[in-house]
């Protein structure tokens, strides 16, 4: 336990919480202050894509296979997509989407952001890193496609436009999450019923937070 | 969500009001968690979807699996294994069947893309990726029969281990395409079945062929 007097040092009051005088246990402390809370998920978030442009880039000194190549990228994109739309996506920003069919075979798109930030909510360096990693990567491989085009090295075509497909498909999920839809969004507060030990400082949050937010969709 | 429909939360209504509501009460409980599961539940959910997904392959019966929780892991693992086993020339050389390879690549996910197309416009209720995920699975028995083929081949490559291989495909062809007309003919009207059928006989058909004339240097 700290004894915080006066006014807290600058670090405890960041974006995601204002807390003053909370005698919060040693770890709780180092995770706020820490501008990096997911440090795995930011890793992995950066790692598989970065990965698939070196890869691509110079693929001619790792193997002289053609095959290796193409399948080594392509499963690295694949371990991209999966992974930032399952797992870095709602640990760094918390938000979600995702396609759904219900009973009578209609499908929907649902996009979810979470609502109230908690303990472990992510810091703005992170959400700095996965909007830039989520928006530089597809620009790239946008490049990669002309090059492509232009040098007629046609055979990896089918690779890069697999590769903007994938990274793009995030890349709209996430802005479509991030800006809320034209469809009809009920407000969810995921975490409300799970962290009863902090009510006072979500129900402060909900009253100043006047951003506009949005939750899961409500299949008609 | 039937349960949902009577939920209607405008604008103006005061943020803190909202807390009280239980807001979601019929939704399923995975939805609050698995925002915040850890990636290992996530991995080994997702890894156990795919797995129940070939086994509905292998015994085609109705079955909401393939249909409604889609994913398309299981056909690019299909399609890179089968494209890997279809490649000819030697591995290590410059020019080592690359082109082959991104060939069946191509066939294959375009092929599947002009099925989905077409039933979609015949007035078919399947969404686009849950017919991909179909087609794509149910590319299973191919597989199987490729390998086959390729061990049959390390044998010999005689009369005997042509008729083998070829009653092997047809086996595996004719099963591809039952698996997926099973899943797929249902949602089309019925005097459109044929319509719809034809095409995917044919998608698997060229697949049959690629296996059945192929040759190893």
């Amino acid at each position: 336990p700290c004894a915080l007097t006066g006014s807290p040092p600058q670090a405890l009051v960041d974006d995601t919480e204002d807390v003053s005088l909370d005698f919060g246990s040693e770890e709780e402390l180092a995770l706020r202050k820490a501008r990096i809370r997911h440090p795995l998920a930011t890793f992995f978030h950066l790692f598989f894509r970065v990965s698939a442009i070196v890869t691509y880039l110079f693929c001619d000194w790792f193997s002289n296979s053609f095959v290796a190549c193409f399948v080594t990228i392509l499963l690295l994109l694949s371990f991209d997509f999966w992974s930032v739309k399952n797992v870095t996506g709602r640990l760094l920003v918390g938000l979600r989407w995702w396609n759904q069919i219900d009973e009578d075979g209609k499908s929907h798109w649902v996009f979810e952001a979470k609502r109230v930030p908690t303990i472990a909510a992510s810091t703005e360096a992170e959400a700095r890193i996965f909007w830039l990693g989520l928006i530089i990567c597809p620009v790239i491989w946008t490049l990669f496609l002309f090059s492509t085009l232009f040098s007629l090295k046609l055979k990896w075509l089918a690779l890069v436009i697999a590769g903007i497909s994938l990274q793009s498909a995030n890349l709209y999920g996430y802005i479509h999450c991030k800006l809320g839809g034209q469809k009809t969004i009920s407000r969810v507060t995921s975490r409300l019923f799970g962290t009863a030990h902090v009510p006072q400082r979500q129900s402060r949050r909900i009253s100043e937070d006047g951003t506009e937010d949005h939750g899961k969709t409500v299949p008609r | 969500f039937p349960g949902l429909a009577d939920v209607s939360i405008s604008q103006d209504i005061p943020v803190e009001g909202e807390i009280t509501v239980p807001v979601g009460s019929h939704s399923p409980d995975e939805d609050y968690s698995t925002l915040d599961e850890p990636v290992k539940d996530t991995i080994m959910r997702d890894l156990k979807a795919v797995g129940k997904k070939f086994v509905h392959v292998m015994y085609p019966r109705k079955s909401s699996a393939l249909l409604r929780d889609w994913d398309l892991w299981g056909p690019l693992v299909l399609c890179v294994s089968l494209a890997l086993m279809l490649q000819g020339g030697s591995a290590d050389s410059k020019d080592d069947g690359g082109p082959q390879f991104a060939e069946v690549f191509v066939i294959i996910w375009f092929g599947a893309v002009v099925i989905t197309l077409n039933s979609k416009l015949l007035g078919g209720t399947i969404s686009f990726f849950q017919s991909l995920c179909v087609l794509g699975y149910c590319v299973l028995p191919l597989t199987v029969a490729m390998l086959v083929c390729r061990l049959v081949l390390l044998v010999g490559a005689g009369t005997i281990s042509f008729i083998i291989r070829l009653i092997v495909v047809v086996a595996m062809f004719g099963w591809s395409t039952l698996a997926s007309t099973a899943f797929l003919a249902d949602s089309q009207p019925p005097n459109r079945k044929a319509l719809v059928v034809y095409p995917i006989f044919l998608f698997y058909f060229v697949i049959s062929w690629m296996i059945l004339t192929f040759t190893p240097q």
